[in-house]
């Protein structure tokens, strides 16, 4: 295959009650996650991208051929675009065994063709069932038969729309990583969505996180997934403890601050990173801090000689199951949630009305605005780069 | 098929009930059939009167208007049926509800309705005429009540074919590379055949069994438009042996067509479509 051609370019489109407004630039190679809840767009975004849909307007260049322009009139069909799009139900078509599914597309029955698909099968491990029919294979199979379809006809952009939501947990894992290693040896550029936080960030290079149709935050996934800076995000994400708090003093040489909390909360103070309006004036600051359930220590006692700056005492609330551990909801004043393994739980014998101590790093917690935050690149908001590279 | 599972019927009132009903239904539905072979083994000139000029005239006339309807009611029915599945639009939606209307008429109504339309005074008939084209009371007419009465058994199976078919198939076809007209031939028609299969069967028994709308619009003419049932009706009132005879005959190339249609439309896949 000659080296091909990152896709880029922009999209308007209209959906039932609102409109989608989204821009990407994705590199051979590289993966542009789409995260967000279902109904936010995310499906139609890329079925304009694959020319199943038409926006209200756009660009959408891939491999360096435009194949969609509002303003110019340029509109080519599905058919002619190369994408492989990959469905969250795969597919794959049931009266076609796979090698028919496989080698389907109007590639000639070339040497060659035969010869990529065998390698394809191969790679993917479904060498011997090519005589298969989708219902006689596995959920895994399934999914990598349909990723082998898609590849066979050298696709310029590969679209994943939940490509492991039909797959159960263990299985997830294992093809995350064979879908990694499969990118990397048919580097094209892939637009993947997910609502799921740990595929955006094991898979994703860049991450925009989409919501009611507007990109609301975008970078890089570690940032903008491990320790969101925007309510709307975190609430996303999923972070599950979230507190509206007092800025009481600021240290800036240690870089951090404390808060304190109000009415029924008053006992309860944090130290984070430092942040916020600066040159405090005489009003009150408040600020949102995020702190993930994961970066909470449990210790049955009070905690000396620990670097942690946050040591909050509380009784057990509620203890339940949540794989692959367990949620421990301690009452420090307010509920804090927390996440532990089955072992620390038995070990600890942790059980409700049992006081414990909740410990964490001040650099655990992290400050979420109310407006949009933008990672990396700085970027206008709402506003879309003009593309004007050269074709 | 293989068969996967232990032969199974269900237990309970529901079991018993539907034991007994079944029981009546088939013998309801096979003794009369059973009668009309044994009477018509009675006769010793079976075979001569099965063979005979009547019997194969009307046969063929019979066999050769139903296929070109059926020939008909396939290339026009099917892009409609496709339309009418995939579209949303309320033109789709009036057609929809027209389709379906030969089956609740009628076929003598049918006839009167269309003796109207295309016959020597009826609405077009009149123009046609003058294009030198005589409709009614001929074989064109005969053609033309079949394909009012059955299109709509193809139509509406078809529909349900295609749309048992997810847009997704097509569209996933799509993007790996294969036009809207390929794709069609590849994905969308092997899916929904056993459906379309199941429809040009009734479709085609239908266009068969025509009576009422052919006597009314194309006549009773020997070699012409006397197809099967009417030269049953027509012997029946002289002569009951060739009655029974030709009955037998329809019977038999009507059960013989029926177990065609019932292995072609056997899927040799399974799964969600």
């Amino acid at each position: 295959m000659d080296a091909i051609h990152g896709c880029r370019g922009w999209l308007h489109c209209r959906m039932g009650g609102f409109d989608l407004r989204l821009d990407w630039d994705v590199e051979p190679g590289q993966a542009l996650v789409l995260f967000g809840p279902s109904g936010a767009g995310k499906t139609t975004a890329l079925r304009a991208m694959a020319g199943l849909l038409r926006p209200v307007d756009g660009v959408v260049e891939i491999d360096g051929r435009t194949v969609y322009d509002g303003s110019a009139r340029i509109w080519l069909p599905a058919h002619h675009r190369q994408v492989g799009y990959l469905t969250q139900q795969y597919h794959l078509f049931p009266h076609l065994n796979v090698m028919q599914n496989v080698g389907y597309g109007p590639a000639k029955r070339t040497a060659e063709s035969l010869r990529r698909i065998s390698e394809l099968l191969d790679s993917f491990e479904l060498a011997g069932l090519e005589e298969r029919y989708p219902w006689e294979l596995s959920g895994g199979q399934q999914q990598r038969v349909a990723l082998a379809r898609a590849l066979a006809t050298e696709p310029r952009l590969l679209l994943l729309d939940e490509p492991f939501a039909a797959l159960d947990a263990g299985l997830r894992r294992t093809v995350r990583q064979e879908l990694r290693t499969m990118l990397a040896l048919n580097p094209v550029p892939v637009i993947l969505v997910t609502h799921d936080r740990e595929e955006a960030l094991s898979l994703g290079d860049e991450v925009q996180v989409i919501d009611g149709g507007q990109v609301i935050d975008r970078g890089a996934p570690v940032d903008v997934l491990g320790q969101p800076g925007q309510a709307e995000v975190a609430r996303l994400v999923g972070v599950e403890n979230l507190f509206h708090m007092r800025v009481e003093s600021r240290q800036p040489r240690d870089g951090t601050m404390r808060l304190s909390g109000t009415g029924a909360e008053a006992g309860f103070t944090l130290e984070t990173p430092l942040g916020g309006r600066q040159g405090a004036s005489s009003e009150e600051e408040w600020i949102t801090v995020g702190i993930r359930a994961s970066d909470i220590i449990l210790s049955s006692g009070e905690p000396v000689g620990s670097s942690a700056r946050n040591r909050i005492p509380g009784l057990v609330a509620r203890v339940e199951p949540r794989p692959p551990g367990y949620t421990v909801e301690l009452d420090c004043g307010v509920p804090l949630i927390c996440q532990v393994t089955g072992a620390s739980l038995d070990e600890m014998g942790i059980r409700v009305g049992q006081p414990l101590w909740a410990v964490f790093k001040a650099s655990s917690c992290f400050l979420v605005q109310d407006g949009p935050a933008i990672h990396g690149e700085n970027r206008p908001d709402g506003e879309f780069r003009n593309l004007d590279y050269p074709q | 098929m293989l068969r996967r599972f232990p032969l199974r019927w269900p237990g309970g009132p529901g079991g018993a009930l539907g034991g007994a009903a079944g029981t009546l239904y088939v013998i309801f539905i096979g003794l009369p059939v059973v009668a009309l072979l044994a009477r018509a083994a009675q006769q010793d000139d079976l075979w001569s009167a099965v063979t005979g000029d009547l019997a194969l005239t009307a046969l063929r006339l019979s066999v050769v208007t139903s296929l070109i309807s059926i020939a008909v009611v396939i290339v026009g029915g099917t892009p409609i049926a496709y339309i009418l599945a995939r579209s949303n639009h309320w033109l789709a939606r009036v057609v929809d509800g027209l389709v379906e209307l030969p089956i609740v008429l009628p076929p003598v109504v049918a006839g009167v309705a269309m003796l109207m339309a295309f016959g020597r005074d009826g609405l077009v008939g009149g123009l046609l005429r003058d294009a030198g084209a005589d409709i009614s009371f001929t074989t064109t007419a005969v053609v033309f009540a079949q394909i009012f009465v059955a299109a709509p058994f193809y139509v509406r199976s078809a529909k349900l074919g295609f749309q048992s078919v997810a847009l997704d198939y097509e569209e996933v076809s799509q993007t790996l590379g294969m036009s809207p007209l390929a794709t069609f031939r590849r994905v969308t028609l092997p899916l929904a055949a056993p459906a379309i299969i199941t429809g040009l069967g009734l479709s085609w028994a239908r266009a068969l069994s025509e009576f009422g709308a052919t006597m009314m619009f194309a006549g009773n003419l020997l070699g012409e438009t006397q197809t099967m049932p009417l030269a049953i009706m027509t012997a029946m009132e002289t002569d009951l042996d060739s009655a029974l005879a030709l009955s037998a005959l329809l019977l038999a190339v009507s059960v013989l067509a029926l177990a065609a249609l019932t292995l072609a439309s056997r899927r040799r896949w399974t799964g969600r479509v």
